[in-house]
C-alpha cells in the first residue's frame, strides 16, 4: 500500500489540470440532463397517473439502458490514461523506481477515477431536488440507487484500469476496456433474449440493468453489490500483478 | 554502497547484461563507461529495482534490491534516461509529488521541495508547467527529483544527454559538487565526461564489464606500445638502422618542422614484445648508427583509446563466428 496517497493526489491533479476530466463532465452531464428531461417531459404527457413508479425511479430504473450507455463511453475514456499514459512517455519508471509497491499505485490510480466518477454523479442530485418541488421523493430509493451506480462504476472502473495497464496506447486502453464493459453490459441483456433456464438465470444475476432497477425501487441485494465488488476486487489484482511483472518484461 | 553481483539479465535469447559484479563505495563518484547499447541502462535499472535481474543480486545500502525492495528504493535518488515527467504538473507540484512518495515526511516535505529546487537551480522555473519547459531545465527538474529525498546514493543514466555545452559543465558542475555528500553512479558515454567528475570508472561492452578502476589505473592498463624520439640525422639512414631491432612492428618517421637536421621517428612495439626492453635496443641501434637522440617519449594512452580498445575487443560478428554464438 505504499506510496498510495501521493499517488492518488497526483492523479486527482492530473485528471483535473488537463481538460479531460472537463470534458467528460460536460458531455455526461448532458447526456444525464437530456436523458432526464425526455424522461420528466414523458411522464407529464401521461393521462393516467396512477403508475407505480415516478419519473425518478424510471431515470435509475426501467429506462436506466441510456444512463448505462454513458457509462460505457465515460468509465473507459476516464481509465484509458491511468497505465498506458505513464507507460508511453516513461514516467512509470520514476514511479516505479520510488518505495511505492504495486498495489499502492493501482489503488490510488482507480480510487482517483472513481472519485471523479462520483464527482461526476454529483450535480445529478440536483435532477432529485428540483422534481421534489412538485411531488414526493423517496429519498432511500433514491439512496440506493445512487449505491447501484457507485458498485456499476466501480467494477467498469476496475475493468478500464486493468485495460489499461495491458497497453502502452491510450486509444487500445480505451478500445479494451469498451469491449470488456460492453460485454458485461451485454451479458445481462441475456436476460430478455434466452429461454428460461440456467443461462436465462445466470444472465439475469450479472444484469447491470436488473441491478438498478432493483435498486432503483430502493432493494438493495447485497449480491448485486458482491458481484460488482467481485469484478473490482478481481481486475484490480490482476492489475497489480501486471504492474508487477513489468520488472521481468 | 552498491554491491551488484553476478549481474545478468536477458530478454528470451538476447542477454542484455551478462555477469556483471562491481562495488561502489561510500561518497564516491563512478563513471560508468559504455559505447550505446552496451547494456548500461539495463544494469542501472536492475540497480535502481525497474528491472528484476535473471539472476545474480544487487545490495543498496546493504538491502537487497529483490528481497528488501522498499527499502532499497528508498535510499536511492533514480534519474533515468531522457527524464521523463508528467508535463500537467507544475515544477513545485511534482517535486512534492515526488517527495510525498518518498516518504519524505510531511512536515520536512516543503523544505525539502524548496532545497532540490536550489540544488538542481530551476528555482526560477518552479511554478511553470513542466511541459512548457526546455531540455536542459526539464534534466534538471529530473536532478531535483533524483535529490529531493536527499538520497545517499544517486543513479544518475546519461544526465547530461541532450544539454548544450552551457548546461554541459553546469551539470557536471553540480554533480562535483554533491560528490562530497552523496555516492554518485553515473552512466555515460562521453569520455571527457568521465575524466571531468569521476573517481573511477567502470567500462561496459556488450553486457560484460570489461574493465573497472581509477582513470590512471585504466589509462596505465593499455600498455605503452607507442613511442617517439626526437632524433638527430638523416631519417632515412635512422630507419634503416632500426630495420634489425627486434620487437619493433612499425617505423614512421618525419622530418621535425623547427629543425631541418631533427627528425621525428614513432615506433610502434609489436605485441608479444616487451615495450621497453625494445626501446633500449632502437636506442642502441639508433646511437650505433650515428644519430643523436635527444627525446625518447613514451606515448601515454589516451582514455578514448584503451576506452576503444576495451569495448571493441569481443565485438560479437554477424556470421560466421562460432564464439559470437555463445546462448
Amino acid at each position: 500500500m505504499s506510496g498510495f496517497l501521493a499517488v492518488y493526489r497526483r492523479e486527482m491533479l492530473s485528471l483535473w489540470v488537463t481538460p479531460l476530466a472537463w470534458v467528460l463532465l460536460v458531455v455526461f452531464l448532458l447526456l444525464q440532463g437530456t436523458i432526464f428531461y425526455s424522461i420528466v417531459v414523458h411522464f407529464t404527457g401521461m393521462a393516467d397517473l396512477a403508475v407505480e413508479t415516478g419519473p425518478v425511479e424510471a431515470y435509475f430504473g426501467q429506462e436506466s439502458v441510456f444512463l448505462l450507455m454513458t457509462l460505457l463511453l465515460v468509465c473507459p475514456a476516464l481509465t484509458m490514461r491511468t497505465f498506458a499514459e505513464e507507460r508511453r512517455s516513461g514516467t512509470i519508471e520514476t514511479l516505479l523506481t520510488a518505495p511505492v509497491t504495486p498495489s499502492g499505485v493501482v489503488l490510488g490510480k482507480y480510487l482517483a477515477v472513481l472519485s471523479t466518477y462520483a464527482a461526476m454523479w454529483a450535480p445529478t442530485v440536483l435532477y432529485v431536488v428540483v422534481l421534489r418541488k412538485t411531488g414526493s421523493v423517496d429519498w432511500h430509493a433514491v439512496g440506493s440507487s445512487y449505491l447501484g451506480l457507485l458498485g456499476v462504476g466501480a467494477a467498469y472502473l476496475a475493468l478500464g484500469t486493468l485495460m489499461s495497464s495491458m497497453s502502452k496506447s491510450q486509444l487500445i486502453a480505451l478500445l479494451l476496456a469498451i469491449f470488456a464493459e460492453f460485454g458485461l453490459f451485454v451479458l445481462g441483456v441475456g436476460e430478455y433474449v434466452f429461454e428460461p433456464g440456467l443461462l436465462r438465470d445466470v444472465c439475469a444475476h450479472l444484469s447491470v440493468g436488473s441491478q438498478m432497477e432493483e435498486m432503483s425501487r430502493g432493494i438493495i441485494d447485497l449480491r448485486r453489490l458482491v458481484f460488482d465488488a467481485s469484478i473490482a476486487v478481481a481486475s484490480l489484482y490482476v492489475t497489480a500483478k501486471v504492474v508487477d511483472s513489468w520488472r521481468w518484461g | 554502497m552498491i554491491e551488484a553481483q553476478h549481474l545478468t539479465k536477458d530478454y528470451g535469447s538476447i542477454v542484455a547484461v551478462k555477469d556483471v559484479s562491481f562495488e561502489v563505495g561510500k561518497g564516491e563518484i563512478v563513471g560508468f563507461l559504455g559505447p550505446n547499447g552496451a547494456g548500461k541502462t539495463t544494469t542501472l535499472r536492475m540497480l535502481a529495482g525497474f528491472l528484476g535481474a535473471t539472476a545474480g543480486r544487487v545490495k543498496i545500502a546493504g538491502f537487497d534490491v529483490a528481497t528488501q525492495s522498499l527499502e532499497a528504493r528508498a535510499h536511492v535518488g533514480y534519474m533515468p534516461e531522457a527524464a521523463p515527467l508528467y508535463p500537467e504538473l507544475r515544477v513545485r507540484e511534482y517535486l512534492a509529488f515526488r517527495a510525498a512518495l518518498k516518504r519524505v515526511p510531511r512536515r520536512a516535505r516543503k523544505a525539502a521541495v524548496e532545497r532540490s529546487l536550489e540544488q538542481a537551480a530551476v528555482k526560477d522555473v518552479a511554478d511553470t508547467p513542466i511541459g512548457q519547459l526546455s531540455k536542459g531545465y526539464r534534466q534538471r527538474v529530473a536532478l531535483a527529483d533524483a535529490l529531493v529525498s536527499s538520497p545517499p546514493l544517486l543513479i544518475l543514466d546519461e544526465p547530461t544527454a541532450g544539454l548544450d555545452p552551457n548546461q554541459i559543465v553546469e551539470v557536471r558542475k553540480l554533480v562535483r559538487e554533491l560528490g562530497g555528500s552523496h555516492t554518485i553512479l553515473l552512466s555515460t558515454h562521453i569520455l571527457p565526461e568521465v575524466e571531468a567528475v569521476c573517481d573511477r570508472a567502470l567500462v561496459i561492452a556488450h553486457g560484460r564489464l570489461v574493465a573497472e578502476g581509477t582513470l590512471a589505473e585504466l589509462t596505465a592498463q593499455k600498455r605503452t606500445r607507442e613511442i617517439r624520439l626526437t632524433v638527430r640525422g638523416e631519417a632515412e639512414r635512422l630507419e634503416r638502422a632500426l630495420n634489425g631491432v627486434a620487437g619493433l612492428a612499425r617505423v614512421r618517421s618525419k622530418a621535425a618542422s623547427t629543425t631541418p637536421s631533427v627528425c621525428e621517428l614513432l615506433l610502434d612495439v609489436a605485441d608479444d614484445a616487451d615495450p621497453e626492453s625494445t626501446v633500449e635496443r632502437a636506442v642502441a641501434a639508433l646511437v650505433a648508427a650515428g644519430g643523436g637522440v635527444r627525446n625518447v617519449t613514451p606515448l601515454r594512452a589516451s582514455l578514448e583509446a584503451v576506452f576503444a580498445e576495451l569495448t571493441a575487443g569481443d565485438e560479437p560478428r554477424p556470421s560466421g563466428d562460432a564464439k559470437a554464438s555463445d546462448a
